[in-house]
C-alpha cells in the first residue's frame, strides 16, 4: 500500500518585495514537523534579492536537514523565466527547459551565486554588474563600484568566517527608480548563537533582535584578532546610514531595519518565526556615492574607529 | 637596510581576506622588523580593499611592537581609500596596544 505523504505546503507570496519580504521571512521561517515541504510558485510575481537569497539559503537548509522539498506552480507563475535567468531555479536543483533567449545581464541583475573560498571575485563580479565600468577610477560609477565591492566582500568574508552554513548573493539595479540592491543570507547558526558559542557572557540571554543590535556596535565580533576586528557589520551599517540608504537585517527571530531618514529599528518576526541563518539586505541609489572614500571616512568616524590622523605615520606617494 | 613588499604584486589589485593578509603578515612583515630600517608596505596599484584585509595586515603588527614601530612602516602608494583604511588600523592597533600596556 502506498504511504501518504503529508506535506508542508508553502504558498509564496505576490510580492517578495520590500513590502512583502517580511511577511515572507515568516512564512517559510514556521516551524515544519513533516519530512515534506511543498513551495507553490503559483501566485509569485516579483521577487528582489533579498527574497532570493533568502528562500535559495532556506531551501538548502532544509534539504541539509533531510527533508525533500518540492516545487509546484512554476507553468503557472508569470516569472518562472526571470528565475531562471536569476539562477535561481538551478540552485535548487530544478531543470526547466528555458523558453526564452538569454541577454546579458549587465547593469540590470546578478544572479544568485553560492559564496566560495573566492571573495574577491564575487565582489568583483557583483560590482561590475550593477557599476558597469565603475572599476576604472575615472568612471562616473567607479564610486558605486567601491562600494558594493566593499559590501559584498565584508558580508561574504561574515557568512565563510562566523556562519558555518551555505550562504548566497544576488543583486538587482531598477533603472526607472535608479535603485541598487544587494543581499547575502546563509543558512547558518545566526548571529545571537555565534556569539554564545564563544562564551561571551553578555550573550547569554539576548534575544536575537538585540544580538544583532549588539553587532552592529564597533569591535563586537565572535573571532577577534587576527582576522576579525569586528567592524565589518558596523562599517555596512555606518555607510548605509551615511548613504541614506535602506538596510534589513535579519537573523533568527530578529529584525534590524534602518531607513533612510537614519532610523534603526529592532523587532522580531511574525508569528514566532525563526529564520535560520542571517540575510542581510542593503538598497541605495545609483547616485548617491561620488565619493567613495569620503562615505568611508565618515563611516570611520560616525563609528568612532577613526578620530586623528597619527603624525608619526609616514605615507610616501 | 629597506624591506619593501609589493602588495599587489603579492594579491593582486583588490585586497578582502583577512586570513591571507595574516598569514602575509606573519611571514613576510614580523621576521624582518627587527632586521631592517625600514619595511615599507607598497600598496601602488591596488585598486580597492576592505577592513578585514588592512586590519589583519596592520593591527597585530602595532598591538605587538607599540607605536615605535610607525617609525619603521611606511605606508607607499595609498590611493585616498586604502590610506583611510590604513589610518583606523594603526588607530585601531595603538589603541590595542595602549591596553596591553594598561
Amino acid at each position: 500500500m502506498a504511504s501518504l505523504r503529508t506535506f508542508h505546503r508553502i504558498v509564496l507570496p505576490a510580492q517578495i518585495n520590500a513590502r512583502g519580504l517580511l511577511e515572507f521571512l515568516a512564512l517559510i521561517g514556521q516551524p515544519i514537523t513533516t519530512d515534506d515541504v511543498l513551495l507553490d510558485f503559483s501566485g509569485l510575481q516579483r521577487i528582489y534579492p533579498a527574497g532570493i537569497t533568502a528562500l535559495v539559503a532556506i531551501i538548502k537548509h532544509w534539504e541539509r536537514s533531510g527533508r525533500r522539498v518540492h516545487f509546484d506552480g512554476l507553468q503557472q507563475c508569470s516569472i518562472t523565466a526571470y528565475l531562471q535567468r536569476l539562477e535561481v531555479l538551478s540552485a535548487c536543483g530544478i531543470a526547466m527547459p528555458e523558453e526564452f533567449r538569454r541577454f546579458e545581464s549587465t547593469a540590470k541583475f546578478v544572479p544568485v551565486q553560492q559564496i566560495g573560498v573566492d571573495v574577491t571575485g564575487l565582489g568583483n563580479a557583483m560590482a561590475s554588474c550593477v557599476a558597469p565600468g565603475g572599476d576604472d577610477m575615472d568612471q562616473p560609477l567607479s564610486g558605486l563600484y567601491d562600494l558594493v565591492w566593499y559590501v559584498v566582500t565584508e558580508m561574504a568574508n561574515n557568512v565563510r568566517q562566523h556562519s558555518g552554513g551555505i550562504g548566497f548573493a544576488s543583486a538587482q539595479v531598477t533603472r526607472a527608480e535608479g535603485f541598487v540592491r544587494l543581499a547575502l543570507a546563509d543558512n547558518g547558526k545566526g548571529i545571537l548563537r555565534s556569539f554564545q558559542d564563544v562564551g561571551l557572557p553578555w550573550s547569554r540571554d539576548m534575544t536575537d533582535a538585540a544580538a544583532i543590535r549588539k553587532a552592529i556596535e564597533p569591535r563586537v565580533s565572535s573571532k577577534g584578532s587576527p582576522t576579525n576586528e569586528g567592524v565589518g557589520l558596523t562599517l555596512v551599517t555606518e555607510m548605509a546610514r551615511q548613504a541614506k540608504s535602506w538596510l534589513l537585517i535579519v537573523s533568527g527571530r530578529g529584525v534590524l531595519t534602518l531607513s533612510p531618514d537614519k532610523n534603526i529599528e529592532c523587532r522580531e518576526l511574525h508569528g514566532g518565526a525563526n529564520y535560520p541563518g542571517t540575510l542581510v539586505a542593503v538598497t541605495f541609489l545609483q547616485t548617491v556615492v561620488q565619493d567613495f572614500a569620503a562615505l568611508l571616512t565618515a563611516a570611520k568616524v560616525e563609528a568612532g574607529l577613526l578620530h586623528r590622523h597619527n603624525p608619526t605615520t609616514r605615507f610616501e606617494r | 637596510m629597506k624591506h619593501e613588499l609589493s602588495i599587489s604584486a603579492e594579491f593582486g589589485p583588490q585586497l578582502a581576506e583577512g586570513a591571507l593578509a595574516a598569514r602575509f603578515r606573519e611571514q613576510q612583515i614580523e621576521p624582518y622588523l627587527p632586521l631592517c630600517e625600514q619595511v615599507v608596505l607598497d600598496f601602488t596599484h591596488v585598486r580597492n580593499a576592505n577592513s578585514s584585509f588592512i586590519n589583519a595586515l596592520i593591527v597585530g603588527t602595532i598591538e605587538e611592537h607599540g607605536e615605535t614601530v610607525l617609525t619603521k612602516l611606511v605606508f607607499k602608494g595609498c590611493n585616498s581609500v586604502v590610506r583611510v583604511l590604513v589610518e583606523s588600523a594603526i588607530e585601531l592597533g595603538l589603541e590595542k596596544a595602549k591596553r596591553i600596556d594598561a
